[in-house]
Formats: structure tokens, sequence, C-alpha cells
């Protein structure tokens, strides 16, 4: 992040001298100098606009007031704001009484009371009686803007913040300014609601109550709430949030600015999806199966477990929204007290280079990438990745390169909603790997990719590479985008996708790999670890995710321990996780709830919220952030870290700490970037792509679903979750007679769906998407361990007209008849 | 007392041969661009320069000097934008000599182009000029037709294409950079300067945005030189301007004058003089923006600095006469209504500002003022000017603060009456 | 595409080759007017297919149409009648012009238009014809000087199906011709 420093400007501002780097507005100066000018247009991370003319300040030499937000600074300029001009704070007095002249007395009744610029402003200095006494302007409000945003237009004070925001950041342009002069309105047109994943932070930025949220609508007051800072977990971006609490519940979620990780934004899920921890169905107590799943002490069933698991066959499968603690907790119990390395956190990869040098935190120039990377490169390539679902903020990030001139090129089965700033090349899933390695070889055919691969090499270090975990499915394809950086100079990041797969990655969280990437089966990598943890003597080699529940099945595994996941809904292939629950031993669980693993567990322990812990997570850059508990653990509910140690004690074993201190501090030794020493020599060419069938079917979850973090999340739900749809090309789709709309069955090896069928070119030839986790429609039941699988596609009947049973519609024609 | 001269923009409109290519083209017509395709940009920049040609769409700067900012080095094409939204309140100069003479505006934006290298020429014109509009479409067939315009303009190598754009009723779209986003298929709103038109204009290029009288002057300044064009005029103002003179007057018109010229010829010998003989009142000079004159004023010079000394300015040179009959608080409020309507909405004081002031302005003149609305509708006019984002608002300003400083009894005795004075056959006096 | 196939698909294309490649945005104005010369308004389905046609929102098509008064988005009189106020005509009395043209075309104040359909009456800003104030349009075609009585008589005249001669330049039968040729799809024969 460091640069040389260009020389600043330096300036007087009320008398005080500040220096800032060329180009600083004049307002931004101010704010370093704890000066606040008064301002509506103005954002830090939006283009100026000077429309509400709030700012002025007087600047010497210039006859006519200067708004301070759209001047930038001069060498030996001597500005006077509202604080020591008298003309200045005049304007702004002038341009608050036009601003309050339509404004109804909304504040008893509006969201943004207490926390409104607007509010404050006309009290800090506005006239406390109105001059106006014709008639106001007023509307039916609240105008819905889609489930989530509702417009009162009598109180908008037309900044443009919002509809700038979609123009310059998001690129969903459904707000608009429609009209002109004093009937200027923000709206969307009529049947095109404001659905986009971002929509939230509209009203974050509106500066008054114009915005609200519908979750939020009379819902608290500022002073009612409870704050805590902390990182959503709902995916690997690593937004800063902060939570309001109001009564132990949470009420609200907003975005906590930090420029090197988020800017000033967060997504939709991350702002609206929070009541999962308040669910009715959240259990705080210990729970055992000898009791008919009644409550216990944690003594009683941690006892009861550590029995079953003395000398047993134990795995671990958990997800990846833990802390780092947590994690590093798990790997060392399952090492050095279950003796096992079966344990993962993955669903489906298979590892590779890519994979190591992730978990090894490497920060070697081409195998590590940060947002301010991003937003710097040049030349951005994203393979396997659909950003704008599965990592929203890094989305953003990228557009904002793409604003600033970077050339972005996307790599994927499937067009995303990039496609407006960047190439697509639709590959079918599998294929990725041949695409890349041309780029690799640098192939000079006046072929796309030889075209990327020039810009890549003329970029150096500033193009970036950035892998999402699904190409690392397909047998070493990450590892091929990682060879092109290592060969061009760029820089490559592979990119998780929950809260903190980084995070469980490098705790070792996984069969082959130890704390900080270092391999089991490599006797050096492993000594250094022993010489922390002691021995460790679990000798057969781990078994991976998919592994585990096979071993489950045929009742290899003795104890199976499910920890903050949900394996019925989220491991690629259904079928399998039911045989597995059903057949082992005894199961374990570990989590906010039971939910569909009910009717298998043996014994529940209750883990504590996100938001009711402390810890660390690892975002998809490899950052630590810490969070706080916002509010105090429900019921008994703990912190996995501390369940571990407890189960070790009951074990008769010593984990070696008691503190979450004491966990760092293990941790610190161990977890310390390291480069990845010789590397396995894992590339020789690509060969053909492998066709797996006529027809591949591939899934990844959308962002807003049926998983489980987003329950409860109703109007998120209305808003974003589209009813079940799967997507085919049109080629495919008139070889097989199938039409846009039409109700088809995809089938697989392991099971079948129904489902209408999108008919789109935007989704690669032979390929069929199918979101992962929709309404009803469960993706998992159609895979076996991966997410791509060969599948067939015909027209079906539409659920609900094969209602009447035959026989029934034959006597009532037959009725019919005879009437 | 009237002024002799050689008309020159309205020269041939007794002809109406002219608004064909063969008519035009037998009285000189595309001579100029005839020696301008051969001369070198930086000489016909020189030649516009030292003619001291200034804009005349209202901002009186020198054209010249504009054509010169334009940076010839940067990659991108150069544009010529010629401003035909004319929508100023009083002036129509524009519609008739584009009606009239239709080639002399291509042949001057083709000069434009040439001397900045620009290859497309943008037109831009207001859409309730639809036949003035059609006018202009045929001429620039023909103009393509003769082998002047096109990829080969007269055999010289240089390409002069024409595009002709709509707009679609909004006076904001005169101001240079709102026009540009109405070309560029945005909201007609006014953007940030810097960066500069000149710099970064139309599609993010180099662009020069031009007056149509502006443009027409060029041609016979190419044939006839500079020290002939600024034998007319004054010193700081050379030429000649198209004065459009409406309202209470014998004989409104679009007239050309020499700058420096006084308002009492145009009145008296050009427009007739005050209709049925009464008394003038007050008078607009260059448009409903430009702060009023009263009678008092009637020797003032139509140039840029006599007007900005007599505290108003030339503007378009729109003039629009009221007389002692008219009700100066009715007509600032139908003024003020104007702004209100034609506000593009985005900054605070121009939309609120205008939109109240036009309450208060009408309560006023329909008899429900009051003595606070005296000092808000003072303050508005101080409120507004220089506050906006353009200068739309100071438009507003110029309207309320120069009715208030000239006439501001008959704002009283509009709110110590509960009336208006000049509707009303007998005032009864309400006691103080 | 409901609105712009065939043969206004082919006129759309057109339109959009005036303007460079990467900057077909600029369209959008003929493009309305287009539209508008269709059903006499613009309809939703027109601003949905005019934002596919230039890869943009429908809202952002909108928004640019409802900035200008001379895109009408509501259902609109077969002949739209603008009446200017602003000073130069209110001198010279608009306003019983105006008056009168609400009255003869029975269109209440506030109305979009009269009953039967026929006519939309709008009052009008400056139409760059202060000299010959009042100044009217009727479908974009100027009439001059005129009074009450002239208006009534022009309205007349259109409700009995004859279009009236403007003061200068030809006639267009309807609103929806004047827009097509706004479009500069121009039909009217060259002089």
């Amino acid at each position: 992040m460091a640069r040389p420093a260009a020389p600043g400007i330096t300036l007087t501002i009320d008398d005080r001298e500040v220096t800032v780097p060329k180009g600083t507005l004049i307002i931004r100066a101010a704010e370093q100098l704890g000066i606040e000018i008064p301002r509506f247009c103005d954002h830090p991370y939006l283009a100026p606009i000077g429309a509400c003319r709030q700012c002025y300040v007087q600047v010497e030499g210039q006859g006519k007031l200067q708004t301070s937000c759209t001047s930038t600074v001069a060498p030996g300029m001597v500005v006077r704001t509202q604080n020591t001009s008298e003309a200045a704070r005049e304007a702004q007095v002038a341009n608050l009484e036009f601003l309050l002249l339509n404004h109804p007395l909304d504040c008893p009744i509006c969201d943004r009371g207490g926390e409104c610029p607007l509010q404050d402003q006309a009290l800090a200095f506005g006239p406390g009686e109105s001059r106006f006494v014709d008639a106001k302007r007023v509307f039916p409000k609240p105008v819905p803007m889609s489930p989530l945003v509702a417009l009162d237009r009598e109180r908008c004070v037309l900044c443009a913040r919002c509809t700038r925001f979609c123009d310059e950041i998001s690129g969903d342009r459904f707000l608009e300014l429609f009209a002109r002069s004093a009937g200027e309105r923000v709206s969307i047109a009529a049947g095109e609601d404001f659905r986009s994943p971002f929509s939230g932070n509209t009203i974050q930025i509106c500066p008054v109550g114009a915005l609200t949220a519908t979750p939020y609508r009379f819902v608290a007051r500022p002073f009612d709430l409870t704050s805590g800072d902390s990182v959503c977990q709902h995916c690997s971006a690593g937004c800063n949030v902060r939570v309001d609490v109001r009564r132990d519940e949470v009420v609200r979620v907003l975005a906590r600015e930090n420029p090197e990780v988020n800017d000033a934004w967060i997504c939709d899920k991350g702002r609206f999806a929070f009541r999962h921890a308040d669910a009715p169905a959240r259990i705080t107590t210990p729970l055992i199966r000898d009791r008919g799943l009644e409550p216990a002490s944690f003594g009683e069933v941690l006892t009861w477990v550590a029995e079953r698991c003395a000398g047993a066959r134990v795995a671990f499968l958990t997800g990846g929204r833990l802390t780092d603690e947590d994690y590093y907790a798990m790997s060392k119990f399952a090492r050095t007290v279950a003796r096992t390395n079966d344990l993962d956190h993955r669903r489906a990869f298979h590892g590779g280079l890519a994979e190591l040098v992730a978990a090894a935190g490497a920060t070697d120039r081409e195998t590590s990438v940060t947002y301010a990377d991003v937003e710097r490169a040049k030349v951005i390539l994203v393979a396997g990745l659909d950003t704008e679902q599965e990592v929203p903020i890094l989305h953003l990030r990228i557009r904002k390169a793409a604003a600033r001139g970077a050339r972005v090129v996307v790599v994927h089965p499937r067009r995303t909603r990039l496609h407006d700033v960047a190439e697509h090349i639709l590959v079918r899933p599998g294929q990725e790997v041949s695409v890349l390695d041309r780029i690799r070889e640098g192939v000079d055919d006046g072929s796309p990719e030889a075209r990327i691969a020039a810009s890549i090499r003329d970029a150096g270090d500033s193009a970036v590479i950035l892998a999402g975990e699904r190409l690392a499915e397909h047998p070493l394809a990450a590892d091929v985008a990682l060879a092109v950086a290592a060969k061009t100079g760029a820089r490559f990041g592979f990119v998780t996708r929950r809260a903190n797969d980084r995070g469980a990655l490098s705790t070792g969280v996984h069969p082959d790999l130890l704390p900080g990437g270092r391999r089991l089966d490599h006797a050096e990598e492993r000594a250094e670890v022993e010489a922390v943890w002691g021995p460790i003597t679990a000798s057969e080699a781990g078994r991976n995710a998919h592994e585990i529940l096979e071993a489950c099945a045929e009742r290899a595994v003795d104890v199976l321990f499910v920890i903050g996941a949900d394996p019925l809904r989220d491991h690629p292939d259904a079928a399998l996780v039911r045989r597995a629950l059903a057949n082992v031993g005894t199961l374990v669980v570990h989590s906010l709830e039971l939910g569909d693993l009910e009717p298998f567990a043996s014994a529940f322990l209750p883990a504590s919220a996100a938001i009711e812990r402390d810890g660390h997570l690892t975002d998809w850059e490899g950052r630590w952030q810490r969070i706080r508990p916002v509010r105090g653990a429900l019921g008994i509910s703990r912190p996995d870290w501390e369940i571990f140690c407890g189960l070790a004690a009951a074990m008769g074993a010593d984990l070696g700490f008691e503190t979450l201190d004491e966990i760092r501090r293990e941790m610190a030794s161990l977890l310390m970037p390291r480069s990845v020493g010789e590397r396995p020599n894992v590339w020789a060419g690509a060969g053909a792509p492998q066709w797996i069938d006529d027809l591949t079917v591939f899934t990844y979850p959308m962002l807003v679903d049926e998983g489980r973090l987003s329950d409860r999340a109703d109007e998120l739900k209305a808003a974003l979750e589209e009813p079940a749809f799967a997507e085919m090309h049109p080629v495919d789709a008139e070889k097989k007679g199938l039409s846009d709309g039409a109700t088809v069955r995809l089938a697989t090896e392991r099971g079948d769906v129904l489902v209408p069928l999108r008919v789109t070119e935007h989704v690669a030839a032979g390929s069929v998407f199918l979101p992962f986790n929709q309404p009803g429609v469960a993706a998992n039941t159609l895979l076996s361990g991966r997410s791509t699988a060969a599948v067939r596609v015909e027209a079906a009947e539409p659920v609900g007209s094969a209602d009447v049973p035959a026989e029934a519609a034959e006597a009532a024609e037959a009725e019919e008849a005879t009437a | 007392m009237t002024v002799d001269f050689e008309p020159r923009l309205t020269r041939d409109w007794d002809d109406p041969g002219v608004i064909g290519i063969d008519g035009y083209a037998a009285k000189g017509g595309y001579e100029a661009l005839g020696r301008a395709v051969t001369m070198a940009d930086a000489d016909i920049l020189e030649l516009v320069k030292s003619s001291g040609l200034r804009g005349r769409g209202g901002a009186g700067f020198p054209t010249g000097m504009k054509w010169g900012f334009v940076p010839r080095d940067t990659g991108k094409p150069t544009y010529v934008v010629v401003n035909f939204d004319e929508s100023e309140p009083g002036t129509c100069n524009n519609r008739e000599l584009v009606e009239r003479d239709p080639h002399r505006l291509l042949e001057g934006a083709a000069i434009a182009a040439l001397a900045i290298g620009c290859e497309t020429i943008y037109i831009y014109v207001r859409g309730e000029y639809l036949w003035q509009s059609i006018v202009l479409e045929r001429a620039i067939a023909e103009a393509y037709g003769s082998g002047r315009f096109g990829a080969d303009a007269l055999g010289s190598g240089k390409r002069i294409d024409v595009v002709l754009h709509r707009g679609a009723g909004a006076y904001i779209c005169g101001e240079e950079t709102a026009l540009l986003s109405s070309l560029e298929g945005y909201r007609g709103q006014p953007r940030l300067r810097p960066p500069f038109p000149a710099v970064e204009g139309l599609f993010a290029s180099p662009t020069v945005i031009n007056n149509v009288e502006t443009l027409m002057n060029v041609p016979d300044i190419l044939v006839r030189g500079s020290d002939w064009f600024r034998e007319l005029g004054t010193e700081k103002s050379p030429g000649t301007k198209m004065v459009t003179i409406s309202g209470k007057v014998e004989r409104p018109g679009n007239y050309e004058v020499p700058l420096g010229t006084p308002f009492r010829v145009v009145l008296e010998d050009l427009a007739g003089g005050v209709l049925s003989g009464r008394g003038l009142k007050a008078w607009t000079p260059g448009g409903s923006s430009t702060p009023m004159l009263t009678a008092e004023h009637t020797d003032v010079h139509l140039d840029y600095e006599s007007l900005a000394e007599a505290g108003s300015m030339l503007g378009t040179a729109a003039i629009m006469v009221m007389d002692e009959t008219d009700c100066v608080v009715d007509c600032a409020q139908r003024m003020v209504r104007f702004y209100a309507h034609e506000s593009c909405g985005k900054c605070t004081p121009c939309r609120e500002g205008s939109w109240w002031a036009t309450r208060v302005l009408e309560r006023i003149e329909e008899g429900d003022g009051r003595d606070e609305d005296l000092p808000v509708v003072r303050d508005l006019g101080k409120n507004l000017l220089f506050r906006a984002f353009c200068a739309l608002a100071d438009g507003t300003a110029s309207v309320i603060n120069s009715s208030l400083q000239h006439f501001r009894d008959e704002f009283e005795e509009h709110v110590r009456l509960g009336g208006c004075p000049l509707k009303v056959d007998h005032l009864e006096e309400v006691p103080a | 595409m409901t609105v712009f196939e065939g043969a206004l698909r082919a006129d759309a294309d057109a339109i959009m080759a005036r303007y460079p490649d990467d900057r077909r945005r600029s369209a959008i104005m003929p493009l309305l007017y287009l539209a508008q010369s269709v059903d006499g308004w613009i309809t939703r389905d027109a601003l949905r297919e005019i934002g596919q046609l230039l890869g943009i929102t429908t809202a952002e098509v909108e928004a640019v149409a409802s900035f200008y008064t001379m895109y009408r988005l509501r259902p609109t009189g077969t002949h739209v009648v603008n009446v200017c106020t602003n000073l130069a005509c209110k001198l010279r009395g608009a306003e019983a012009v105006f008056e009168a043209a609400h009255e003869a075309a029975g269109v209440e104040h506030g109305a979009e238009m009269s009953e039967d359909g026929l006519f939309t009456v709008h009052e009008e800003e400056c139409l760059g014809v202060c000299d010959f104030a009042p100044a009217v349009q009727i479908d974009f075609c100027n009439h001059d000087t005129v009074d009450p009585a002239r208006m009534r008589e022009l309205v007349a005249g259109l409700r009995a199906g004859e279009v009236p001669s403007p003061a200068r330049g030809p006639a267009f039968a309807s609103f929806k011709a004047a827009s097509r040729a706004l479009a500069g799809l121009e039909e009217v024969p060259s002089a």
C-alpha cells in the first residue's frame, strides 16, 4: 500500500495550516483539521457534483463563494468556512432555508431522526421557524422502490447520492432522477424494481429519511441501540460492519468504512440477513439423544461424547464461518486428541498448489492480492468466479478498477454482472483450464486468449488474476491460473467463498495440511508443527469431506462431528450425506440449531453466534480482522474453541490453552506467512478438454437463496431471491425441443428435479446452470461430490398439472357426456 | 436618428433565392469556405481572433480565443457544436437568420471546423424550431450533394460532416455543458467545470460550442477581412448585432444594428416606438435574464460595456418593452415562473428558490401579498445570485432584483391595496 | 420487440447510425420522437425497448424522456396546441388566447386532453416567435399573431378535419406526424 508520497500542498483553512496531497478537495482538507463543513450531496466515495450548495466557503481572491466539495486545493490558498466567514455562514443558512422549505415535519415518525445530517444542521444554525406560508408540495408516501427500499419524496433533498451510487459504484441503474425543476424526483421505472444486491447502501448514504429500509422502518431510535463493530460473516469479502442491537435483538447492520477492505459499502445480504441468530429454532443448551434430545449440562454431554471418542474413529466436518481461533482449536484437537486427520471444511475442491499457497498465507508478490491491488490493476482476469453473487464487494472493487480504465476479462460458464465492463469468455465448466493454459502459453493467434495474454504480459505486476475456489475442483485449473501469474509477474489471488474459508485453510482444518499450509507428509514442515503441538500420532492420511462421508456411510467412522455446517443442504451430494448420517455411529453437532440434522444427531452442543464472539476472521485476501461480541452469548452457548477445550479435558487431555489470548499466542508463531518452499512441479499441459457428457450441469450459490444464514430475512428474499430456474443455451434448447419458460426435468445419476427453464445465450453451450439452493429445488440432490455433473434434460409437465389423477379426469368426462 | 450601414447578416434577406444553394452561391456564398479549405488552421484562427468577433449567444466571449483553447494533440477528434437552442425569452433572431440564410450558418460552422481540425459538426436545434430544422436538413443535403460537405470537401481531401440533433423543450440546454449532456443522451443538466468543453466537451473530446449568429459572421470575415469587420461597432464590441425587439412596440421584429447603437434608435426608428404612443415603463436589454431597465435608460448604447455600466447586460439583445399599462409585478411573476419551469432541478437554490419566488409573486399579484413577503422576495433575489450551479438562477435573480430596484413602490402598492393597482378601475385605499 | 419491429426497427437503426458506434446513447432523443410518432405518446413498452436498443435500463430512458416538455408520457390528443404566454406574448394578449384554446378545444385546465381525444392544450414558454406574438404552435407548426378569435377558428378547423396552413413551412397532419419529422424522418416533399 505504501508509496512514496508526492509533495503535498499547503493551505490555510480558518487560520490553520494543513498540507494535503495534490487534487484534494477543500472539504476533505478541512476534515483533516477537524473542521466539518456541512454538506448533503458530497460523499467521499462518489464523484463531486456540487448540487446541494450547502458547503460554501470563502476563498481569498475569489469574488464568488466556492463549493468546497468541488474545489481542489491550491498552494497558499486561504479558505474561510462558516466558522470564520460571515458570507459563507449566511449562504449556508440561506441554503438551509431552501432545503427546509418543502421538507415535512416528519421527525417524530422518521427513521432518520436522531442520526440525520439535515436535522443536525437545522438545529445548529437553521431558522427556528419557516418563512414559507404557501402550500408545500405533497406526494403519496412511502413509495416502494423494492421490497427492501422505500422512498419518501417529501423528505428527499435531491442530493442524488442514491442515483450516483447506482451509476458510479454498483452499475445497477434502476434508481434515476425523473422530470425536472421542482417536480424532479428519484424514481424507478414502473415494473422495473430497484433489484440490486447493493441497494441498501443508498439507504445508508441518504442524508435524510427519504430512503428507508423496510426491515428497519419504525423499529428503533438511535438512542435505543447498542452497537458493536464486527465483520460480516456472509462471505469472504471481509466487510466491516456495525451491528445495532436493541434489547439483545439485532435490528440493523450498517457498513463501516474501511478504505482497505470494503470502502463504505456492504451488500444487501450482509445488511439484511441478520435474523438467523435470533431464530426461534435456535438452541442454547446442550442436548442429548439418550434423554430424548432434552437439555442437559455441558458437563454431562461432554462426558458422554468423550466416552464415545475414546479410542474411536473420529472425523470432523465443518463449514467456513467459524473464527480462526475456533478452527485452530479444532485442527489441534483433531490431530492431538482425537488422533485423526479426517477433518475438512471444504465441500468439493481438490487442492493443488493454489490452495497450498493460500493456506501458507504466502505474500510473495505473485501469490497474494489485496483490494488495493485490484483497485489499481490495469488488467484483471477473473476465472471460475461470479463476483456479484459470490463476493459482492470484490465485484464493486473490480468495477472501480474498470472505471479507472482497467481491462477486465471473465472466464466462466455463465455471464456475470460485470458484463458491461468486462469481456466474457463463456466456457463449459471444466474447460476453463484449457483457456487458462492457452493464456499461460502466450498463444499468438489473434484469439481472445492471445489478446488477454498480451495485456497481462504488458501490465506486469499491475495485472491481477483472481481464481474462484470452484476452479480448483477441476484438476489443477487454479494451478494453471497461478502458473500464468508466475510466468508474467501478475498477482494471483485464490478467492474462497465463505467468511472464513481462508482461516480454516490456514489453520489446517484439512486432511493434508497442518497450520500454515504445512504438509502432513512433509517431514520438516510437520516437525515445525510438532514443535508446538507435540507429536502428531495420527498416522493414516486424512480423508477429505467427500471421503469422510463415504466412510460414515460404510460405517467406517464411529463419531462424526458436524460443526457449524449443514451438509444436507450444503454438501454437493445429498444422497450420500443422508446415508452417511444414517449409518454413522454417533453424530455430534455444534451449531446454532439442529434443523434437518435433528433425526440423526446423538448430541448437540450449542455454539454461540458470530455476533456473540471474539476472534478473527480471515478474508479472501488473507487479511485477519478482529470481531468482537456485540452482545452476550445467548443461553449457555459457547464459542467452538471453548467446546474443544472442554471436550479435551473430558477426554483427559490438555489442548494447551484456556483463553483466547493463549490461543492467539500459540497460533501466531505457526501462522506467520511463509513461502511455499520447493513447489511441486504440477503442470505439464492440460491436454484435450475432457467432455463429461453431452450436457453438464453446474451450480454455485446465488447471493440470496435458501441458505441457513438468510433465514427469516423475508424482505431480502422478497427483493432478491428468485423462484427456482435453470438456464440453457438456445443451441442446446433447440436440439432438445425445449422452449423458454417450459418446465424441464434435470436428471443425473443421483436424482432428478423439476424446474422452469430459461433459454439464454448468456450461459455456455453444452452446460446447464442450476443455482445451488433454490426454493423447492436443491441442486445437491443431483450431485456426486462436485459442483458439476453429467445431466439429461427433457420436457416435463409443470408441477400441478399432474394433480388431477387420470381416473378422476376420465370419470368427470364420462359424467359430462351422460349429463 | 437612424444609422446607415451596409447590412451584413441581413444582407440577403430580401432574396429568398439564397435559401437554396445555387442562389446562395450566386450571391458569393461558399467562397469563404473555398478559401478556408486551402488555409492553414492556424491562419483561420488568427483571422477570426484579429476580427475581435465576440460570441453572440449572451456571454460575449471572444470567438477566436475560444477556438484557440482547443488542444490539437490529444489524439481525440475535435468537435464544433452549433448552439441553435435559442430559448431566451424575447429572442428569435437565430430563427429568422436560419429561415432566410441557412447556408450561411453551414458555411460558418464549416470554417470553424477547419480552424480546429474538426471533421464532424453537430448542430443542436431546439425541438420547437421544427420548420427551421427542416430548412437546415435540406440545406445540408444540398451542401453534400454539391461536394462542399462530405469526405472530400471541395476536393480538398478534408472531411466535413454534419449531424443535426434536435432538442425536446428545455431552456437549460442552451447552457453549454447542459447542451453537451443532452447531446450525449443524458438529462440536460449542466456539468462541473473544469474540465472545460474546449478540453473535454462532447464525447469527452475537445469541443467548441458557438451560437448561430456568431458563426454566421465568419464567412464575411474570411472574405472581407478583419479590418472590414471592425469598421462597424465599437472597439471592444466590433461588428453588428441582431436585435430582437418585441412586446409593446409598433413593429416587433429582428433588426441588425452595429454594436453601440443607442436603444432609442432601435425603439423609435426601427420598431416604430412604443405601441399606441404610450409611455415606456420598462425594458429588458438582453432577454428576461438581464436586469430590466427603465425609461431613464433610453439612451444607453447597445454594446457589452455600456450595458454593464448601466447595471445590466447585452445578453442576446432581446428587447422586450413594457408600457405604462403593464404591471411590473405581473410581468416579474411571469418571468420568474419561466425560470421555475425551466430549472433543471439539480441544485437547491434554483430549484427551491425559483419555485418559492413564483408562489410569493403570484400571491402578491393576486392580492394576497403580505408585508412579510417583500423581505422574502428581496432575500430571494440576494440568495439566488451567484449561489447556484449555473447562471439560470442568476436570470431569476436579475428579474427579482431589477424589478424591486426600479419598481419597489409597485410591489408595496400591491400589498397595501390587496390587489393589482393596474387591474382595478376604482381603487379604495386600505387604511394602513 | 413489439414497437420497434419491421420498418420501425429499420428507422431506429438508421437513427442510431447517425452517431459514433460507442456513443449510440445520443440516439435516445430521436428514438423517443420515433416512439412518440407511433402512438402519439411514449408508452412503457417503447421506453423499455429503447433501453434494449441502447443497452440501458428503462429507468435511464424514462429519466431522459421525463426531463423534456416535448415528450409526452401520457395519452395525448391527436393535435397538440401550444400557446406561448411568456413575456413578449403575454404583453400582446396571449393569456386570452390560452383561455380561448382551452374553451374551444374542450380541455379542462390540468387535463391531459379533451374528452373526444382530439386536442391537448399546453401553456408554453418562449417559442422564439416574439416578432409575431402571440405565438401558437399546432403540432409544432407555427401560427403567428393569433388572437382569441383566430384561435377558435383554428380549433374549429381542426375539428372539421382541416389542417390549417401554418405561417411558415408545411403543415403536419397530426402530432404523430410532427413527431416523426422531429425524429429526422421528414416526409415533407422538398421545396
